[in-house]
């Protein structure tokens, strides 16, 4: 069973969460001021690392709250759940 | 206004179709009650705040389980839900203006209160394989050293969202649950428990 660490409730299995992609990616503010080339950017483009990857998740059967983790890519090795900072509160 | 659908549970169509069939002499495995007529009540609020922690207090007359995966049990079950929300469920007959009561007491204050009551049903479960049979359609540990009196999550039964707590004396379980998924869990519950023999009741 694949275990993730919800950073409210614990460690719970995989079928708790669903899947958000990768972190750290907010909306521009001002989407009018880009160009179609940097809002495809946004809206398209990520990294896609083999390894180290910073990730959101939902614990959609638990308690609903979105949180970030830190996965490898390769070994699935989750190395550190996070609160998100304060204001971001997920997709 | 009484709203009858508080006061029946949706279960009567399943239990009809069963009745006969749970007509077993042996004492049964596992026993499953069903309690319509609850107040369930979601509360927000930040756990921070001694405002909002007085306001709820007084209205509960009981303490919010500020740990993780808690319950606190006397005049209302609180469940702790998330950092910053609680499941209260009280009888709708002790106290009819609960809701108006907690949503007065925390006017002004960044909080919100939500009456669930006609949304979801609990279930009381126990008997000796109460555990045997939730773990079959749930990934929680539901081994007495983890899963004890006092805990609470919610997680997924038969891949159906539920909240799972074991109450005071550590042989009950409450399962709360959407009511349109009722139906479909009574039916999984009915099926899974079978082994071991399975009794219904409405309380
Ligand atoms: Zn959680």
């Amino acid at each position: 069973m694949f275990l993730i660490k919800c950073p409210f409730c614990g460690e719970r299995a995989e079928t708790e969460f669903s899947y958000g992609g990768e972190a750290g990616i907010n909306r521009p503010l001002d989407p009018d001021a880009l160009s179609d080339v940097e809002w495809a950017d946004y809206l398209f483009m990520r990294k896609n690392p083999r390894g180290a990857h910073k990730e959101l998740w939902n614990h959609a059967q638990g308690c609903r709250r979105w949180f970030g983790v830190e996965r490898d890519t390769v070994s699935y090795r989750i190395s550190r759940s996070f609160e998100l900072p304060a204001g971001d509160k997920g997709p | 206004m009484p709203d009858p659908i508080l006061h029946s549970h949706g279960l009567e169509p399943f239990l009809s179709s069963i009745s006969s069939a749970t007509d077993c002499a042996e004492q049964p495995g596992i026993r499953i009650g069903i309690e319509p007529g609850l107040c369930h009540i979601n509360l927000r609020g930040d756990p921070g705040s001694v405002e909002f922690i007085d306001a709820v207090n007084s209205v509960l007359q009981q303490d919010l389980p500020l740990a993780a995966n808690t319950m606190t049990t006397g005049n209302n079950r609180i469940y702790w839900l998330g950092p910053n929300e609680w499941l209260i469920i009280s009888s709708l007959e002790k106290d009819k203006d609960r809701v108006t009561n907690l949503r007065e007491s925390v006017r002004g204050q960044h909080a919100c209160v939500t009456d669930l009551s006609g949304g979801q049903l609990a279930l009381r479960i126990n008997g000796p394989h109460a555990r045997d049979v939730l773990a079959k359609g749930c990934t929680l540990d539901f081994h007495p050293s983890v899963f004890h009196s006092g805990h609470c999550a919610q997680s997924g039964l038969a891949k159906t969202g539920v909240l799972i707590g074991l109450l005071d004396d550590g042989s009950e379980f409450e399962i709360v649950v959407r009511r349109s998924f009722v139906d479909y869990l009574a039916h999984w519950l009915q099926h899974a428990a079978e082994e071991f023999g399975v009794e219904f009741s409405v309380i």
